[in-house]
Formats: structure tokens, C-alpha cells, sequence
């Protein structure tokens, strides 16, 4: 563990990468679709909730310096209740990533790769994160750290290179689909934030612990900053994006980038950067997959779990019959499960751990201090009885 | 041993892979592939649609050299939809259509009557075709367009395709309309569609005899002054109301709209002479700042008010001239100002009470005067548009002439 340790912005980058991956296939429109003209005013409506409980999380996580959720769920309810969180989160992250790598695929199939069988797409992320896998977490970090700011420029020279195309009036009307919309069902957009989730795993992965707060804050803050930057380019410049569905806007939008006849499809620069982000992205998911199965089931070494488990990753991505099946499941069942097993289960859990924790240390504290009194009382007793004398 | 099992692990996956991608590989190799460089879409008497299908001879074109114009060759087929005209095309030729270098579509007036939704949203569904590819809406069929698309002044027809519509930006007789733009307005319920005029000059032109500098700027295609060798001609702009072509804006009107959108660097007009009413005097104006337009909803009509801002040179020059007079330059820049506001103004009095079509996009700034997009779409702004009214004012600022001041 100790060659696996990372710094901080090391591990910033992996809370970013996550949201990078799921924006640089459908995660904007996604949003565009719940909450239309209004999204701005949305994320930051959401982004501002976010902040708050990513603020109460890291209070909470206090009290358990240098733990994830599932060391915190051990303490919580003994070992089977462990168990059964980490199987879950385990489903959570094969299951968001086999998925997302299914509808990246698809994508790199219908642009670039049209006579070539899924399959063959599928298994060459499958064999390359086997084989980043092989080497230290510290390794896909560091490599995640290197990539992370390229994909961040990438995407604001989107924006600025479509600046010709820049029209503020799309933010309008400015209530979008409503105000129940924007402010109610426009929470779903919470779901977005999938990255955040990651930050319940990565405090045993910190060479600083102490330093937690720092990533916590750090990420949100990003979080929120990158995705404006993702919806904006989407909603200020292509209006015809609100009510078509394209595969990867993002890629659409670069394709309208062309400067004279000399520089054009840049887009496929662009593809080739984002490809080596999605593969930093699949390797981390499947790192903390093993790490978790490794915690609940008391084994030393994840290697022997390597190829299982990237098996079950090609799987999984395997069973949607077509892709409509496959873009449901990454728009509507994703951004619930990051919902319901990210924020709400995961944070339940972190709460009762910490009252729990409260309690102990109250009850030890009560028993400490019953113990000083009775000896207290045993001494003047002692002391009574010896002046008796 | 394991070092050993390794390396023919590795060598079995290569060949796997190998294998497995040489698909896509021969998909996209230049020795299966036809490239298109541009598409003509027509009626067909025996079949929906007639596709044409232009390609340059890249083998000729080494052989002619660079002074000489490099042949293009056209195949026309018949066929019931886009995907399938594609797809005949394959068998006839023997090799696969490569979409992914053409640059102008081209559909006939008679088409483009008609509905052309189908066939954009087809064309902007295939992976190939870029969304700058332009769109021409032509005054003959557009086979014949593409057959007489001969560069006066340039070799290399997919260079000519490349750089023709660039001239929107200095002259604002044409316009650089794309089909990606022409798809977003056929989704867009704030804006219409529209395209390039395309037409082919004749070698008898038929434009009237006579002096009449007004005469240049209400040129468009198929009705220019332009003489000589037949060649297509690219002057004015088609206007749609959703998928159907309901009419044409002249040189000047293409202007106009040019200017209300923002899409122009600098434009010449000639504009009437405040000491000589009978002649013109030529200004070359440039933006100083974007058209303002601010929209209202007032009595449930759209009251439109567009702001224009120029700076000027004066560019034509005759005997007896002094442009170094503050009140010569006020009194031309008036009569520009009068000039331009009546012109604009006719073009969007035109796009409003005859083709009803919101080209310019003026349904985005509306968008404004309303809470949620149910309100907008309740009031149906490209039905209401109709309705609109407009106040158009013009500030031109003259500066000075060229190289003479005073003559």
C-alpha cells in the first residue's frame, strides 16, 4: 500500500477524471435534457448543494482519518454489514464503468471504427487497463495526473474555438423547462457528480490524510467549474443539441472547429487525448473494485482479481443487446445509483458511524470519569477511615 | 518459460487485433475509396430523387500539371432515397463513396420546393460529411450546376469549393451557409434555414440595357451581369420556412442580412449623391460594433428595433471633389445613413410580410421576453413573425476618401 500512496493532486485528478469520462460521452446533454436553458442556473443551484455535502462529509470523515466507507461500515455494523456495502459499491463501479465503456465504444465504432466488431473495441481498453493494472495505483495516477490538464484544455478550446458560434441568448428563457424543473426535478442533476463518490474511497490512498479536506474542496470546486464549461459549450452554441440527440457532443461540437482551410478535424487530436483519459478512468474504477473485494474478503494481494474482474467489466458491457438499452442505462440508471449508493447510502452510513463514534467515546468518557470518582471516593473513603483511626 | 509464454501471448493478441481492425482499415483505405467532392440533388422523373456525384481525377491532375484546370467527372443515378443512391453508386463504381472531403451539397429550386428535411437530416446523420460542407440551393438542376462549376480563377475545383463562399465576408453578395447551420434552423424554433443561391451565368445576359449602379447590388444567380465563359455563379441567397424553399434575397438583400447578423468584415455600396441626386457616390462601410436588436412582445406582435453602426471611406472619385469639408462628409454620411435604413429596413419588412421566414434568427433575443421555454413555444414565434415590426436606425460615420482628398 505504501508504493500505492498518492498526493494531492494526484488524487484531485482521479475525483475529475471520473466526471471527464462521463461528460466526454453524454453527461451535458444528459443534463440539458432535465432542466433545457435553465442548466447554468441548474449547476449551480446543484454545485452549491454539492459543495455543502462534500463540506459535511469531510466534517464527518474527521473522526476517521486514513478510512474509506468500507472500513467506516466495518466499525458501523461488524463485518457482514461491511460485506454487504462493499458488494455493493463494487456493483457501483463495474457496473458505471462497463457501462460507460459500452457507450464510449459504441461511439469510437460508429466514427472511426465501422467495419470492426464491438467486441474488438471492448477488448482492447479490457487488455489495456489489465495491463496498467499491473503496475502501482500510484502508477494510473500519476499517468491520470499527466492527462487530466490536456483533456482540460481540450475541452476550453472548444469552447473558445467555437466562439463564432457563441450565441448568450440560448440561456434563455431563463427558467428552461420551469421552475419545478429547474429547482426540483432539476436535483437529479446531483447525479452528476458521480467523481464525489470516489472521495470516500481515497482517504486510505492519501500520503497526507490530514490533507483530505484540501482534496475534498479542490474537487467540488472543479467539479462544478469544468461542468459549466461542458454544458456552456453545448447550450451557447449549438441550439439544435437541446432537441437532437447526438452521440458525443462533445466530439460534435469539435467538429465545427476549422481555422481557414488549413487546420481542420481537429477533433480527431481531440478523440485520441480523450481515449487515454477514458482508459486512466476505466483503470482507477477497476483498481478501487478490487481494493474494496480484497477489504471485504481479507485476501493480501488483488493481482489474482486482475483479469476476473476485467472479464466481468467486458461482460457486463457485453449484455446490453443495443445501444438504446446501453444509453438508458447511462442516462437514467446512472445518475440514480450515484444518487442512492453514492450520496445518500454513503453518507447515511458515514453519519450513524459517526454518532456511533460520538456515543462511544461519550459512554468511554462516562466510564472514564465514573472510574476517576469511584477512586476519588475510594480515596477519601481510605483517607476518612485512616483520620477514623 | 514464462518470459517465452509471454511473448506469444502478446504476438497471438497482435495478429488477433490485426485481423480484427483490417475491416475498418480497408473501410477507410485510400485504394477502395472514391472520394466525393461535391453532391447534386434532383427530382427524377423515374425515381424520387436523381443523385449526382462529382469527383476530381487525381491521376490527371499530376499528369496536367498546375497551370491546367483539373477534369472532374460526374455520375448520375436514380434512386429512391440518399443512403441508397450512395449505395448503387458503390456497386456501379467498384469502390466505396468517401463523403468525408465533400464540400458542397447542392439541391435543385424544385426539390428544395418540395421539403428537403429527409435528405439533410440524412446527410448530417452519416459520419463522413462535415458539418461545413455548404449548401446550395440552385436556380437550374444541380447536376448542371455541378457540370458547369468551372473556377475562372482557380485550378483546383475542391480548392474552389473550399474557398467560394469566403467572398460573404468582403463582398456580402453571398453567404457561407452550411449544413450544419441549415440542420440546426430545421430544429431551431427561434430561427429559419437558409442556403447559398447557386446558378450558371448565360453568354447572353439578361439584364437591361443602361447606367444604373443600383443594378449591381440586386444581382443574384441565374440573373447577373456576369458574361463570357458559362460558369456557376453564386450571388443572393435561398430563404426557407422549415424543410421548403419560399423564396430569394438579391445581392443587397444578402447584404443586409449579412450586416444584421454580424457575419461581415466590410461591404461597398453605392448610395445617392446629396449634391447630384441623378449619381452615386461608392462608400466601402465596416461594422464599428455588432447590430443591436432588441425584441418586445408589444399587443401580442413582435416590435422589433435593429441598430446599425458604420464607419466609412469613400471610394469612388470624380472632378470637383472635397472631402476634407465637415459638412460634405455630414451630409454624405446622412444620405448613407437615409440609404442604408431604407434598404434594411425593405429586407426585413421582406423576410417578415412576403417569406415569413426569420432567417435572421431574431426568435433567440425574443426567447428573452418569456419565463420558460412552455411560454415561448405557446406563443409560436415563427408563426408570429409575420406580425413583427420593425425600427431600423443606421449611424454612419464618413471619415475621409482614399488616396485623394480634394479634387
Amino acid at each position: 500500500m505504501s508504493n500505492s500512496r498518492i498526493s494531492v493532486p494526484e488524487a484531485v485528478s482521479i475525483i475529475l477524471i471520473v466526471l471527464v469520462a462521463h461528460t466526454l460521452v453524454s453527461l451535458p446533454k444528459n443534463l440539458l435534457n432535465v432542466t433545457g436553458s435553465a442548466t447554468l442556473i441548474n449547476l449551480l443551484y446543484v454545485g452549491i448543494i454539492m459543495f455543502f455535502l462534500v463540506l459535511l462529509m469531510v466534517k464527518l470523515f474527521k473522526g476517521f482519518a486514513g478510512q474509506d466507507i468500507i472500513d467506516i461500515s466495518n466499525f458501523l455494523g461488524g463485518p457482514v454489514f461491511q460485506k454487504i456495502v462493499g458488494m455493493i459499491f463494487i456493483f457501483y463501479f463495474i457496473f458505471s464503468s462497463s457501462i460507460l465503456l459500452r457507450n464510449f465504444c459504441e461511439c469510437l465504432k460508429t466514427v472511426y471504427y465501422p467495419m470492426t466488431s464491438l467486441f474488438f473495441i471492448l477488448l482492447t481498453f479490457i487488455i489495456a487497463l489489465c495491463i496498467s493494472n499491473n503496475f502501482n495505483f500510484s502508477v494510473t495516477a500519476k499517468i491520470n495526473l499527466i492527462i487530466l490538464p490536456i483533456i482540460f484544455v481540450s475541452i476550453l478550446f472548444i469552447f473558445f474555438a467555437n466562439n463564432q458560434n457563441l450565441s448568450f441568448e440560448n440561456m434563455t428563457p431563463i427558467l428552461g423547462n420551469g421552475l419545478f424543473d429547474t429547482f426540483v426535478t432539476g436535483l437529479g442533476n446531483l447525479g452528476a457528480f458521480g467523481g464525489i463518490v470516489f472521495l470516500y474511497f481515497i482517504p486510505p490512498y492519501l500520503k497526507e490524510p490530514k490533507k483530505f479536506k484540501k482534496v475534498a474542496m479542490i474537487s467540488i470546486c472543479l467539479s462544478i467549474v469544468y461542468l459549466i464549461i461542458c454544458v456552456a459549450i453545448i447550450l451557447l452554441t449549438f441550439t439544435f443539441l437541446l432537441k437532437v440527440d447526438e452521440i458525443m457532443p462533445l466530439y460534435s461540437a469539435a467538429r465545427y472547429i476549422e481555422f481557414g482551410s488549413f487546420f481542420q478535424r481537429l477533433e480527431s487530436i481531440l478523440l485520441l487525448i480523450w481515449i487515454i483519459g477514458m482508459a486512466c478512468y476505466f483503470s482507477i474504477t477497476l483498481h478501487i473494485a478490487m481494493n474494496i473485494f480484497k477489504k471485504i474478503t481479507n485476501i493480501r494481494d488483488s493481482k489474482p482479481l486482475l483479469i476476473p474482474f476485467a472479464l466481468l467489466m467486458l461482460s457486463i458491457s457485453l449484455l446490453p443487446s443495443n445501444y438504446s438499452i446501453s444509453k438508458y442505462l447511462e442516462t437514467d440508471i446512472y445518475p440514480r445509483i450515484v444518487i442512492w449508493i453514492g450520496l445518500v447510502l454513503s453518507t447515511l452510513i458515514l453519519i450513524l458511524a459517526y454518532f456511533k463514534k460520538r456515543i462511544k467515546t461519550l459512554s468511554h468518557n462516562n466510564s472514564q470519569g465514573q472510574n476517576i470518582s469511584s477512586t476519588i471516593s475510594k480515596k477519601k473513603g481510605f483517607i476518612g477511615n485512616e483520620s477514623m483511626d | 518459460m514464462k518470459v517465452w509464454i509471454r511473448r506469444l501471448f502478446i504476438l497471438i493478441v497482435m495478429i488477433i487485433f490485426l485481423v480484427a481492425f483490417s475491416g475498418s482499415y480497408s473501410a477507410l483505405s485510400i485504394d477502395n475509396l472514391s472520394t466525393v467532392v461535391a453532391i447534386a440533388i434532383d427530382t427524377s422523373d423515374i425515381n424520387k430523387l436523381r443523385m449526382s456525384f462529382q469527383f476530381t481525377n487525381a491521376s490527371s491532375v499530376s499528369e496536367s500539371g498546375s497551370t491546367e484546370q483539373s477534369p472532374s467527372i460526374i455520375y448520375s443515378i436514380d434512386c429512391s432515397s440518399i443512403s441508397n443512391g450512395v449505395n448503387l453508386m458503390n456497386t456501379y463504381i467498384g469502390k466505396e463513396l468517401n463523403l468525408s472531403h465533400c464540400k458542397v451539397i447542392a439541391f435543385s429550386e424544385e426539390l428544395a420546393m418540395n421539403g428537403i428535411s429527409e435528405e439533410v437530416y440524412t446527410l448530417f446523420n452519416n459520419a463522413q460529411i462535415r458539418p461545413s460542407t455548404n449548401v446550395v440551393i440552385t436556380k437550374c438542376t444541380a447536376k448542371y450546376y455541378l457540370e458547369n462549376s468551372k473556377p475562372l480563377a482557380e485550378n483546383l475545383l475542391t480548392k474552389y469549393y473550399e474557398i467560394f463562399a469566403n467572398s460573404s465576408k468582403s463582398t456580402g453578395y453571398t453567404v457561407n451557409a452550411t449544413l450544419g447551420e441549415f440542420f440546426s434552423s430545421l430544429i431551431c424554433d427561434s430561427c429559419e434555414g437558409y442556403a447559398i443561391l447557386g446558378g450558371i451565368s448565360s453568354e447572353d445576359s439578361e439584364s437591361t440595357t443602361g447606367i444604373d449602379s443600383q443594378k449591381d447590388s440586386s444581382s443574384k444567380a441565374n440573373s447577373s451581369s456576369l458574361s463570357g465563359k458559362i460558369t456557376s455563379e453564386n450571388i443572393g441567397m435561398a430563404v426557407f420556412k422549415g424543410d421548403k424553399l419560399v423564396g430569394e434575397l438579391n445581392s443587397i438583400e444578402t447584404l443586409s442580412f449579412l450586416a444584421t447578423r454580424n457575419e461581415i468584415s466590410s461591404f461597398l455600396v453605392s448610395v445617392p449623391d446629396p449634391n447630384d441626386s441623378s449619381s452615386y457616390i461608392d462608400i466601402y462601410l465596416t461594422p464599428i460594433i455588432d447590430s443591436r436588436i432588441d425584441v418586445n412582445i408589444v399587443n401580442g406582435s413582435p416590435y422589433i428595433e435593429v441598430s446599425y453602426s458604420f464607419t466609412g471611406r469613400i471610394y469612388s472619385m470624380k472632378a470637383n471633389s472635397n472631402y476634407l469639408d465637415d459638412d460634405v462628409l455630414d451630409k454624405i454620411s446622412d444620405s448613407c445613413s437615409n440609404y442604408l435604413e431604407t434598404v434594411f429596413s425593405n429586407y426585413l419588412y421582406k423576410t417578415s410580410k412576403d417569406l415569413e421566414s426569420d432567417i435572421n434568427g431574431f426568435g433567440k433575443n425574443a426567447k428573452s421576453k418569456f419565463l420558460t421555454t412552455q411560454d415561448f413555444e405557446n406563443y409560436d414565434w415563427l408563426e408570429h413573425y409575420s406580425d413583427s415590426f420593425f425600427d431600423v436606425s443606421v449611424d454612419v460615420s464618413i471619415r475621409s476618401s482614399y488616396l485623394l482628398t480634394e479634387t
